[in-house]
């Protein structure tokens, strides 16, 4: 019991050691900067419109000016140099009937863009985190979903 | 009576058709969107939770408008005893979870065996795993029952069967710790049970109910493995024999949202008599 207390202590003080080195640079940087934004949310338009639970939700959106808000909101979240000046996320989504179950999938669709585009465990983590209060403002003003 | 592992593992497999089945009449698939991971492992009483403890989520990927069940099969070969447990659960809409589990205690030392059976029911109160600032809130009760409870009787236990109820709260910390997603869990429970419920409900030294905390930290080194540690206080109720709190260092690896395997060490402490009860822990489970 005791070895595997010191064996799991010096893994996370050895993981701590890792993350160390993050905090020269910005979460944009290892976003990959503008490109690297750039890729993975065209990586998740593709996702977005490959599902057929989420794609309606878009039949009304103009998919190169929701992209670029995007990017840019992104850029700002991980303190790249941007400024979203984008609606706020209740009134860009309000009585749109988005359930949990959406957002799941999204969140699932986001992780696995960032994944493709070859972004690092830990700045997923990171953004995943900054992304998860928007959670509250989203679901805020649903209306209930039609049956 | 379950009389073997077979039966045990046959009678399982059964349970976990009848959901199936269920759902399928209900005319809803079974399918999850919640994230891998988020629904926890089966805890030895049946709920979602770590091996030990409920924790706040609900059992399986099932969000709002979904179905999800699972089913478990762990062991603890310890010191003097065997644990064997399993059991099914079913997610009802990330709103409510029941489930039924079966535990089998074989008692290597002093020979014979203590059985009981679980029926839970966990309601979310509110809030989410991941995105809620306060994390999963949730409210549960554990019906228990022990097939034969002559010998916890002869030990002094009141009851042979009893309900805990419980309040469970789960909370994710994104990048809390070398960028590594920390997971956080506190069950306030309400309880009778002795050793679980195993060595029946109340006694001598306390009939009535205690308050205890269960409470578990682990790391995701990688979205697929958590390593942690869980910690569940217990009552004293008998003077015929001490009862310790229960601890464990666990880890569970999730090769699909379909399946996961936990591996722990106990340390269980003084059981019925017998001191110093150490031993591994292994669980499988498989969800819809």
């Amino acid at each position: 019991m005791k070895r595997l207390v010191l064996a799991l202590a010096m893994t996370t003080l050895l993981l701590a050691g890792c993350g160390q080195r993050a905090d020269h640079a910005t979460l944009y940087d290892a976003l990959g900067g503008r490109p690297g934004v750039e890729a993975t949310v065209e990586n998740l338009m593709y996702r977005i419109a490959d599902d057929p639970t989420l794609v309606g939700f878009f039949t009304n959106t103009n998919i190169d000016h929701f992209a670029a808000s995007l990017e840019q909101q992104l850029c700002d979240l991980a303190d790249g140099p941007c400024h979203y000046d984008g609606p706020p996320m209740d009134r860009a989504h309000q009585h749109m009937g988005i359930t949990n179950a959406d957002f799941n999938r999204l969140v699932g669709h986001m992780e696995q863009a960032l994944i493709a585009e070859g972004v690092l465990l830990g700045a997923r983590n990171r953004l995943l985190g900054r992304l998860a209060p928007l959670h509250g403002e989203i679901m805020r003003r649903q209306s209930p979903p039609a049956h | 009576m379950m009389t073997s592992p077979f039966l045990f593992m046959a009678r399982m497999i059964r349970d976990a058709l009848l959901v199936i089945a269920l759902c399928l009449f209900a005319g809803q698939a079974l399918a999850g969107s919640r994230l891998l991971a988020t629904g926890g492992v089966s805890q030895i009483e049946g709920a979602a939770g770590g091996g030990l403890s409920p924790w706040g989520v609900l059992a399986g990927s099932a969000s709002e408008g979904e179905l999800a069940a699972t089913a478990f099969i762990s062991t603890a070969p310890l010191s003097d005893y065997t644990l064997t447990a399993g059991g099914i659960a079913l997610n009802v809409h990330d709103r409510l979870e029941l489930s039924l589990a079966h535990q089998h205690l074989a008692l290597d030392t002093l020979g014979g065996r203590l059985e009981q059976q679980i029926a839970g029911a966990k309601l979310r109160l509110f809030g989410d795993l991941l995105y809620h600032p306060w994390g999963v809130w949730s409210l549960g009760v554990q019906h228990k029952r022990l097939d034969d409870g002559s010998l916890p009787r002869v030990i002094g236990a009141h009851d042979v069967q009893g309900n805990d109820i419980y309040l469970s709260g789960s909370k994710l910390v994104f990048a809390a710790l070398a960028e590594r997603n920390l997971l956080l869990n506190l069950t306030l429970r309400s309880t009778r049970a002795n050793q679980g419920g195993l060595l029946g409900f109340g006694g001598d030294l306390e009939p009535g109910r205690t308050l205890v905390a269960e409470g578990s930290v682990g790391l995701f080194l990688t979205p697929r493995w958590i390593i942690g540690a869980e910690y569940r206080q217990k009552p004293d109720n008998l003077s015929f024999a001490r009862e310790d709190d229960w601890r464990s260092l666990y880890t569970a690896y999730f090769f699909s949202p379909q399946l996961s395997l936990t591996g722990a060490v106990l340390d269980l402490g003084a059981i019925a008599g017998l001191e110093h009860q150490h031993g591994g822990y292994l669980s499988l489970q498989f969800a819809l």
